[in-house]
């Protein structure tokens, strides 16, 4: 009723208050206590003069409720319109959403989240029934406590979280309820927290749960007994290896349950066996470190997979691989150096093969030829006979680098190891070749494989050595080529070139194949003609180098002399060779990823650097990338390369394991590819003690006064009880001023103004 | 008639075509200079490096420049040659910081001396000369005897005995530079036993020994000139089998 008065629903309000915001003031009691008793014996006194008793008190009434009215204006009364409601109380329902509830029962082989959905199943009607009295509210909880929609529930279920700990799991519950009523927790879950240690809860969830309001009950979800799993708890591997050398991986294997039998650990690349080793069980031994061997045989980052067969019952099959990679470099470069005879060029050059602690240098001297007199009988020289048929058919493909240096073949090497030595580099070797007398046409090797495989061409006469001194011209084109960067610097390069001693001595007859590379050359004085001095290309797999001098040793020796320093010739020749052996570094397409390692959703940066022939970088070229996952169909990305010749590529792997990349670009003479791969993980140490513990479950119901259920006996949620005392709340306030308004100041104004007309009619002033 | 034609044409091509440059590639070539040195004789025997070039030539694969070249330390074209022969036969004078210098840094960097005393004497002035110079050359690296299982000793013959024209001692000297021996001295005049002269003849006799001595003169040099190209070649380990088995059975013999 009075609700309507000031337009307001009566049903939305069951309760009026009057408030008084001034009734508190003792100033305010004080002032009227003093001024009222004060102004109404004026007020009489002032009204003498009139005669009539009934005026008299009426013009007195007038201002006695004038005066009311003044006091309730400075009590300042409110009407408080409420709707007082009794609150329900809560109840959280706390599901385990960790890896560890994907573990399988046995021998049912129901894995535990499903033992879950059954029994939420089951109590469905005891958890709606608990929905009269109380607000139910969902959560999956793992290490974080996130809200489900009970609607949605039995679908975002899923075991997926890596870790569980109940201590932040309930703090964050607490703070969730703070200000609310939280009656009681439900926890369903295996309990498998390892956080938690030796049956003993840590201070921290103590206090949690001593803080809680209600009961925590707990439903335990699948059984400590009865747990079977074999399964690589860990891998202790190098990120390195060295290539064509042993590398070990160190296996820690756990077996629960698993029984006396025998299994194998098997190593695989790319679905190739590499190693496997037999590993006896035994009832009552859990772990197991078993070590593998195997060789790495390509150069690069590969993936490895290590694999346990899969047992009938066991409770997590995941757990039965592990992916990981292993980087593969040389440790040694192997040189193969056969030198057609002594000069200072070879034995210099030797020098710088042999000091270099990163070369396993085999060198071979032809020290006498077969007209030399000797003078002595064998026995009582060193020489020994040269092993061409060991080293051009057996051991060939485990040299990096084969050099012939102012070398003829014949009579040393029977012609047909020269086909090998074309067929080496075709499968990815390296061959250069260094001038002088005995060398290209001189050592009969026009018409020959190894002119094949050469980037030169040799003129079928033999025009023999010039023996010039000149200054070593580098090609402009090619001077960010790697294997003449003496520098990183390209000005200081260029100087340092110009810089270096003249050479003397020069192989005529020659002339680059077209897509060979002439680094340097030879602008012969007064002709037009140039002869190529350095001259590099990509043959099949492998690369070859034409050096068309024996006096390379200048930049050494002689520019020592000329008062400079001999480091450049090192440093000339280890880029060479790096260049011939192609190291990532000399590679005109390189690919790394942002990561060693990525984990579950983590998105995999793909950097790429895209360059030219002449090494210069390669702008606005489409590169083509094929990433295979490790179930699913091969993705196809096209990108181009920036303006500097890099390209990012942002990828996000929707699964885990390993995935290979191919990277593709095209060209005149043909595709360029390269191939690399990255790991997605799972954080899997959730399994490696994976076993329920309902010890853990039923300490929590203890301590909180709750009870303990285990899905499969006894395990009616209607045997829970939570307290439900009475909790209100004014749910809607509304306040209307009583003072503070036109009509309250009206009605003041029109009993001072009746009080002045009387009192003006009466006589008075 | 065809055929003549055929080889008319080639002979004419052989003739007319582009001009072929034959000329002599001097750099990889092997030179012996002598070193030239003030006071005392630096040359006192004929023919010595001549005749050693000659065996060299004669001997192994090494390709040698026969023209003699004498050279001072303070040679702008010195690095130009890495092996330098040092002979003498009378005390010289000491040589001046500036050629100390010089010859240091020719050793250090990857240059060869070998120092043969040519006096025929067992104490001479020329040793007492030499050694006040390698004192001064490497001051914290004496001289001393050369291991008998250096790579000198097997860089192309097998060597067991050190003799010289004279016999003076039993041993060659010598001074390494970071594992590389940079110096070699004899005392037992080497160059005296290599000399020949242009007919064929040897300069000298032999006063220790004979025609024997000679030829082990001869491979000791070619050995001493082997090791200076090629290093260490010889301890490589694809050699140490044959050459151990042979110096086994050598000595037995």
């Amino acid at each position: 009723m009075i609700a309507e008065w000031f337009d307001l629903d009566p049903e939305e309000f069951n309760q009026i208050d009057i408030l008084w915001s001034g009734i508190d003031s003792p100033f305010l009691w004080l002032f009227l206590a003093l001024t009222v008793p004060l102004s109404l014996w004026f007020f009489w006194t002032s009204l003498r003069r009139i005669s009539s008793r009934p005026r008299k008190t009426f013009i007195i009434m007038l201002r006695i409720f004038a005066f009311a009215l003044l006091a309730a204006i400075l009590f300042q009364p409110q009407l408080e319109f409420k709707n007082n409601q009794t609150l329900k109380n809560h109840i959280a329902i706390l599901l385990d959403d960790s890896k560890s509830m994907s573990v399988k029962s046995f021998p049912e082989e129901i894995s535990r989240t499903e033992l879950v959905k059954k029994w939420l199943e089951r109590n469905a009607d005891t958890l709606e029934s608990w929905t009269r009295d109380y607000k139910v509210e969902y959560f999956f909880a793992s290490d974080a406590l996130n809200p489900a929609s009970k609607k949605q529930l039995p679908d975002q279920l899923h075991a997926r979280k890596p870790h569980t700990d109940f201590e932040k799991v309930f703090s964050k519950l607490q703070k969730r309820y703070e200000g609310k009523s939280l009656q009681g927790t439900v926890l369903v879950s295996d309990g498998a927290d390892r956080s938690q240690g030796n049956g003993e809860l840590t201070s921290g969830f103590l206090e949690s749960l001593s803080a809680m309001e209600g009961p925590v009950h707990t439903v335990l979800a699948g059984e400590r007994d009865g747990f079977k799993d074999l399964s690589i708890q860990h891998i202790a591997v190098a990120r390195f290896g060295f290539l064509n050398q042993p590398s070990r991986v160190m296996a820690t294997l756990s077996a629960v349950n698993m029984g006396n039998k025998n299994i194998s650990l098997t190593l695989k690349q790319e679905g190739k066996i590499l190693a496997s080793k037999l590993i006896q069980l035994k009832e009552g031994q859990t772990q197991y470190q078993v070590e593998l061997e195997f060789i790495p045989a390509v150069l690069g980052k590969k993936n490895y997979l290590l694999t346990l067969p899969i047992f009938s019952g066991e409770a997590i099959a995941e757990n039965n691989q592990k992916n990981f990679q292993v980087k593969s470099v040389r440790d040694r470069i192997r040189i193969l150096h056969i030198n057609g005879r002594p000069s200072w060029d070879s034995r210099f050059l030797r020098e710088a093969l042999a000091s270099n602690p990163k070369t396993d240098l085999l060198s071979f001297f032809i020290l006498r030829t077969l007209s030399d007199d000797v003078s002595a009988s064998t026995s009582e020289l060193s020489l020994i006979p040269f092993p061409s048929n060991l080293l051009f058919t057996d051991y060939l493909d485990s040299f990096d680098l084969v050099i012939f240096q102012n070398f003829k073949y014949e009579p040393f090497i029977d012609k047909r190891y020269l086909s090998n030595i074309s067929k080496y580099v075709e499968k990815g070797g390296a061959f250069l070749m260094i001038g002088g007398e005995l060398s290209f046409q001189m050592g009969d090797y026009n018409r020959s494989p190894i002119e094949e495989i050469l980037p030169v061409k040799m003129a079928p006469v033999a025009k023999g050595y010039l023996s010039d001194e000149y200054k070593i011209s580098l090609a402009e084109k090619y001077k960010s080529h790697p294997a003449l960067a003496l520098e990183n610097d390209p000005e200081k390069n260029k100087a340092l070139w110009q810089e270096m001693s003249s050479l003397n001595g020069i192989n005529t007859g020659l002339t680059a194949k077209p897509t060979a590379q002439v680094l340097a050359e030879y602008q012969i004085p007064g002709t037009k003609e140039s002869l190529p001095l350095l001259t590099v290309w990509n043959k099949g797999k492998g690369r070859t180098i034409a050096l068309a001098t024996d006096s390379s040793w200048n930049f050494n020796f002689i520019k020592v002399g000329e008062g400079g320093s001999g480091r450049h010739y090192y440093k000339f020749w280890n880029q060479l060779i790096s260049w011939a052996i192609g190291e990532p570094e000399t590679q005109t397409l390189r690919v790394a990823t942002d990561k060693e390692q990525y984990h579950e959703n983590e998105e995999v940066l793909l950097k790429l650097q895209v360059l030219k022939d002449d090494y210069n970088p390669s702008s606005n070229e489409k590169i083509h990338f094929d990433i295979t996952p490790p179930q699913g169909e091969k993705i196809k990305i096209d990108q181009k390369s920036g303006e500097n010749g890099e390209l990012d590529l942002h990828y996000q792997p929707k699964e885990t394991g390993y995935y290979s990349v191919r990277i593709k670009r095209e060209k005149e003479e043909g595709e360029q590819v390269i191939e690399t791969g990255f790991v997605v993980s799972s954080d899997d140490s959730e399994f490696s003690q994976a076993q329920a513990d309902p010890e853990l479950m039923k300490k929590i119901a203890d301590t909180t006064g709750g009870q303990f259920l285990n899905i499969g006996s006894q395990d009616r949620a209607s045997l829970f009880n939570f307290p439900n005392p009475k909790k209100f709340a004014h749910i809607n306030n509304k306040t209307i001023s009583l003072w503070n308004n036109w009509w309250l100041y009206g009605l003041l104004t029109g009993l001072l103004l009746l009080d002045w007309i009387i009192r003006r009619k009466s006589g008075l002033s | 008639m065809r055929y003549c034609l055929q080889f008319l044409i080639f002979f004419s091509l052989l003739h007319f075509g582009p001009s072929p440059v034959w000329a002599d590639p001097l750099a990889s070539r092997f030179v012996l200079p002598q070193l030239k040195y003030s006071g005392g004789s630096f040359k006192p025997l004929n023919g010595a490096l001549e005749g050693l070039l000659m065996q060299i030539a004669r001997r192994t694969s090494i390709e040698i420049r026969r023209e003699p070249i004498e050279l001072e330390l303070t040679d702008p074209s010195l690095h130009r040659y890495p092996f330098l022969y040092m002979g003498g036969d009378s005390k010289f004078e000491p040589l001046s910081e500036e050629e100390i210098k010089a010859l240091r840094h020719f050793l250090n960097y990857g240059g060869f001396l070998l120092i043969d005393d040519n006096s025929r004497e067992k104490k001479s002035e020329f040793d007492v000369s030499v050694r006040r110079m390698a004192e001064r050359l490497f001051p914290q690296t004496p001289i001393k005897p050369l291991a008998r299982d250096h790579s000198i000793y097997r860089s192309f013959y097998l060597i067991n005995r050190v003799t010289g024209r004279t016999a003076h001692k039993p041993f060659l000297e010598e001074i390494s530079v970071k594992g590389r021996t940079v110096l070699v001295y004899s005392s037992n005049d080497l160059g005296g036993a290599w000399a020949r002269n242009k007919l064929g003849g040897w300069n000298y006799d032999m006063i220790a020994g004979g025609e024997v001595e000679r030829q082990e003169s001869i491979r000791l040099g070619i050995n001493i000139a082997m090791y200076a190209l090629t290093l260490d070649y010889k301890k490589d380990m694809v050699h140490l089998p044959i050459i151990l088995e042979r110096l086994r059975r050598y000595r037995l013999q």
